[in-house]
């Protein structure tokens, strides 16, 4: 009791004494049991002071978030994905294993669901995170296919079916329009004035609101003027002017 | 008589009103064909007139008195031809949106009215409602090939995607892909572990975690989700 009085006794720049809080523990334990303890992490969504690593399912939210959010193909997270996945399947495993020992108690039994629902809805976001993914790529296929720099962005089974995807549609094209039209209209790539391209490209014109994770340099308006992005403020912008801010894991669209 | 009213680019214009019904009402309407056929004729006549007014004055030199009238070809072309094209890539994309709503069960979806008498003997016409109806009759052959080809790019992906993912980790590759069902619904995150589940069509025995469960039409299981979430997709179970 004394020790728990004694952490509530702040002074302005003190930490409390009783050492990390059980959530900031839970936080940096490498394989903690309970994944409910990741969604603590984020109790000031926009809030202001976060110093401690993100976890990775953490992680996995803002990119879920800045995919969806954003206009362009934003660089895969192959690697968290498979980190957070082998986390998923030794959850599952621990919790077969749980269930089947007669000996779990009744509040054994609650802590085992609560796990499960959790393994459920990190699931859910991987799900999304491919989908939204998917839906661009297919979007941008043509474009994807013979504009070399994006292919850095995907993984390769991305990469194969975009090019896959590009071939269908032009094949798809062919077959049921132009091939019955005369020679001289057949092209895919007609570059007419006044008229969209017939390749979609991602709209980095688009806006979209920003929120800084940190102090940022200051960024460069159309209009010629610049304005800093301090931490914690949000803004709405054309996408191309906050790009390389969100390729740096500075700001974050929300 | 009506063809004096016609102009050029009519036709299109009612293919992307079509479109836009289909957006509206989110319905697959039935492939066009004619439509699509009488345009690619105005095409052809099209082309015809424009090779004609540029054959009339070979002459690089002078200016082609007929010019205005070449352009004016020119751009009923190019709007017809993209007319077209938009057409078609509305409806990929609604067939898209289609493959996925029920899971990627690509024989389901095309043989929505054939898949009745499979069925037939218990339930009639009772899944009429829950399937969208008759899907193959709506689609040109072209778009069933499309489709078909779509999927087997799919299950490649989904084959691939994790393998690589995985491969990163140490040990059994494969085993990430069956973890994460791509198909299940993006719309809303799950809230519960369990559902409640009404039998709409007899889909046999299911393993479960609970053992095996015959599903049969009219019965209802409390039932863990991710069990049964693409029986719920593809029509065979009801939420309650």
């Amino acid at each position: 009791m004394a020790d728990w009085l004694e952490g509530l006794d702040l002074e302005p720049n003190d930490r409390p004494r009783a050492g990390p809080s059980f959530v900031e523990r839970a936080r940096h334990a490498p394989d903690d049991d309970y994944p409910i303890a990741d969604d603590f992490g984020r109790p000031n969504l926009l809030g202001a002071v976060e110093e401690e690593e993100e976890t990775p399912f953490q992680q996995l939210t803002r990119h879920w978030m800045n995919e969806r959010q954003a206009p362009d193909i934003l660089p895969g997270q192959e690697m968290l994905l498979g980190r957070i996945l082998d986390h998923v399947r030794k959850q599952s495993d621990d919790v077969q294993l749980l269930r089947a020992d007669p000996d779990s108690s009744e509040d054994e039994h609650f802590r085992i669901m609560l796990v499960q629902t959790e393994i459920e809805r990190v699931k859910f976001v991987v799900r999304s995170y491919i989908r939204t993914r998917l839906y661009k790529i297919e979007k941008y296929a043509r474009w994807i296919s013979t504009t070399a720099e994006v292919h850095e962005k995907l993984s390769k089974a991305e990469l194969d079916h975009a090019r896959r995807y590009a071939r269908l549609t032009e094949y798809h094209f062919n077959q049921s329009v132009l091939q019955s039209l005369p020679p001289q209209q057949r092209s895919l790539e007609d570059d007419m004035a006044f008229m969209p391209p017939m390749i979609p490209e991602p709209d980095k014109l688009r806006p979209v609101f920003v929120h800084a994770r940190q102090e940022c340099p200051p960024v460069r308006l159309p209009d010629g003027t610049s304005i800093a992005m301090e931490k914690g403020r949000i803004s709405l912008t054309p996408y191309y002017i906050v790009e390389q801010l969100l390729l740096r894991g500075e700001v974050e669209l929300v | 008589m009506a063809a004096a009213t016609h102009q050029y680019g009519d036709l299109a214009t009612q293919l992307l009103v079509e479109s836009r019904r289909s957006t509206a009402t989110d319905t697959l309407l039935k492939y066009n064909d004619v439509l699509v056929r009488s345009i690619v004729r105005e095409q052809r006549q099209l082309e015809a007139l424009l090779q004609a007014a540029l054959a009339a004055h070979p002459d690089e030199v002078a200016p082609n008195p007929l010019l205005p009238t070449i352009l004016l070809y020119q751009t009923a072309i190019n709007r017809n031809k993209r007319c077209l094209l938009a057409y078609h890539a509305h409806r990929i994309d609604r067939l898209k949106d289609l493959y996925w709503s029920v899971g990627g069960a690509l024989p389901l979806l095309l043989s929505m009215p054939s898949a009745a008498p499979a069925h037939a003997n218990a339930d009639g016409q009772g899944n009429a409602a829950a399937a969208p109806a008759d899907v193959r009759s709506k689609l040109s052959p072209h778009e069933v090939d499309f489709l078909r080809s779509y999927n087997t790019s799919i299950l490649t992906l989904r084959t691939e995607a994790f393998s690589s993912a995985a491969s990163m980790s140490q040990d059994d590759a494969g085993a990430l892909t069956e973890d994460v069902d791509l198909m299940a619904p993006v719309v809303k995150p799950p809230k519960d572990l369990h559902v409640l589940v009404r039998v709409v069509r007899d889909c046999g025995v299911v393993h479960t975690e609970q053992g095996a469960i015959d599903f049969r039409r009219g019965h209802r299981f409390l039932v863990r989700r991710a069990d049964v979430e693409h029986l719920i997709v593809q029509g065979f179970l009801e939420e309650v």
